[in-house]
């Protein structure tokens, strides 16, 4: 049969962002995947250069549109790292409190992505709904409801608002009693299971090969967690489970992200029940005049979709010198998802994209 | 300092000497050495278990006239002493024509970083299969990461030349 070449993306609506991929397809068979990022290459790490300490906080909570605070935080614990700032124990459990309201939000997100692909657009409005709720804790603390710019060198902006604690709780309760409907619905359907199982499939030790983290390394059986092996935050503080699958493919991906909002939902309870009274910040010096001792960081935390790292440099100067951002998109995005697209359909491009959790900004930067 | 930064040290002297080890922080253990050693340093670590190379990044020092890259490693294992490690290996190669040996055969996901650091800083690595822009949609004189990349010349020389739009055009 002939070989064709199909352009898949920018603008297929199979795509989820601004991305693309070729492919070479003989039928309905995928020969070989070439992706090609670059569509939303900003600049932000040269911009950054350029911008001071403080300024850079818009900046790093764009890099990833669907889950900013994971960027705040690792920028934010950089600075602190070079400049010997102190994080005060309430907002320690504050920033873990806020972050996993963030992952919460992204992995709705990402549901949402999953299931409208897969035509469960039932399923897709109920997740998108949830995740406002989410949106509106955020409204209500900070202000903002994609960028919030609220973890801060030194703990985070402002305090939780009074009665707000009940509010977390409330909302993780309505999320919380819809799992019985999303499973019924969702993830024990069998178009689900048709779907998915066996597609995209990742051995164990390609995940290592290609340094897969998250969701994709979690569904071939690894249990690798930042958050369990360098704990930041409070998350030292309360018990937790790491969710693993063994499968290696897109059902296993999708159902650790299930497990792991489940996870998080109680670890939010557990957090809210432990958290300290006191300070939520230390003073930093006046941002305008602040100049960071020559030295470097290499910092990471675990972003809802894995290793997520920041090498930040400082020449003495009131600006970054070098900022480099690992995602981990980057690598499922570039090197995995070529080896995952191998000897499928071009129907399961996009389910085998999505079920990655690749986003687009997170790579191109 | 833990137990597993300070064994790695020792067994890295052992074997090579014109390396400068160093134990910046807990759990931080940098390294730095000759470009013509990465390769055995890195798979050296490798078979030592530190198989997850988490970034490859590229530092323009103007001032020396180097470019420095930095290999960031960790592991994959469960276990927590040697999970916490994350190791850079660092080396500094002459800013005119940069030339490195890639590692894409230690390190398999090293693909696209070193893509990108060909694109933003022009390193070149040697054996890489397939040196071909990354991100970028245009080819520059001087590559755009690099320090003495001028960016507000560059705003002025391509966005200045384009004319405004007239008032008279219909724009009240």
């Amino acid at each position: 049969m002939r070989e064709l070449e199909l352009y898949f993306g920018p603008q297929h609506l199979g795509m989820v962002g601004n991305f693309s991929i070729t492919l070479n397809v003989e039928g309905d068979r995928i020969v070989k995947a070439t992706a090609n990022p670059g569509f939303l290459h900003r600049g932000f790490e040269k911009l950054m250069e350029q911008r001071t300490w403080i300024q850079n906080f818009p900046l790093v909570c764009r890099i990833n549109v669907v889950e900013p605070d994971h960027m705040e935080l690792i920028y934010a614990m950089a600075v602190e790292k070079l400049a010997g700032i102190e994080v005060p124990e309430r907002a320690q459990f504050i920033r873990s409190i806020y972050l996993e309201l963030a992952r919460v939000g992204s992995h709705l997100f990402g549901l949402w992505a999953y299931a409208n692909m897969l035509g469960f657009d039932t399923v897709a409005n109920w997740a998108m709904y949830h995740r406002d709720l989410v949106l509106d804790l955020f409204e209500e603390i900070t202000g903002g409801r994609v960028y919030h710019i609220y973890i801060w060198p030194g703990g985070v902006r402002r305090d939780f608002p009074k009665g707000f604690k009940d509010k977390i709780i409330n909302t993780l309760h309505t999320i919380g009693s819809c799992v019985p409907d999303y499973d019924d619905t969702f993830f024990n359907n069998r178009i689900f299971y048709k779907r998915s199982k066996d597609i995209g499939k990742i051995t164990h030790e390609e995940a290592k090969r290609m340094g897969a983290v998250g969701q994709v390394l979690r569904a071939t059986g690894m249990k690798q967690d930042i958050r369990k092996i360098e704990p930041y935050a409070a998350y030292d503080q309360v018990d937790w489970e790491i969710p693993v699958r063994t499968g290696g493919d897109a059902y296993s991906r999708i159902w650790v992200v299930r497990d792991e909002m489940i996870e998080s939902v109680r670890m939010i309870l557990k957090l809210l029940d432990k958290m300290p009274e006191g300070e939520v910040y230390n003073k930093i010096p006046n941002p305008f005049k602040w100049n960071i001792p020559d030295n470097e960081a290499y910092v990471r935390c675990e972003s809802s979709r894995g290793e997520l790292g920041l090498y930040l440099v400082s020449n003495g100067e009131n600006k970054p010198y070098r900022a480099h951002f690992r995602t981990p998109s980057y690598n499922h995005g570039l090197t995995i998802l070529e080896k995952a697209l191998e000897n499928e359909s071009i129907a399961d491009v996009g389910n085998i994209m999505i079920s990655l959790y690749i986003t687009a900004p997170e790579i191109d930067r | 300092m833990n137990h597993t930064g300070t064994s790695l040290k020792e067994n890295l002297l052992s074997y090579f000497d014109d390396i400068l080890v160093e134990i910046s922080d807990e759990h931080r253990l940098t390294i730095s050495c000759k470009k013509d050693s990465v390769i055995t340093i890195l798979s050296s670590l490798n078979r030592n278990g530190y198989n997850h190379l988490a970034l490859i990044s590229c530092v323009d020092w103007i001032k020396d006239n180097e470019l420095e890259l930095v290999y960031i490693i960790s592991a994959y294992t469960e276990d927590s002493e040697k999970g916490k490690m994350n190791i850079l290996v660092k080396t500094k190669i002459a800013r005119e024509k940069p030339e490195l040996l890639t590692v894409m055969s230690i390190y398999e996901n090293a693909e696209p970083y070193e893509r990108e650091l060909h694109e933003l800083y022009g390193i070149n690595f040697k054996g890489h299969p397939r040196l071909i822009p990354l991100l970028l949609e245009r080819e520059y004189e001087i590559p755009p990461f690099r320090k003495d990349f001028d960016t507000r010349k560059y705003v002025q020389d391509v966005f200045d030349k384009i004319p405004f739009v007239e008032d008279k055009k219909g724009r009240k």
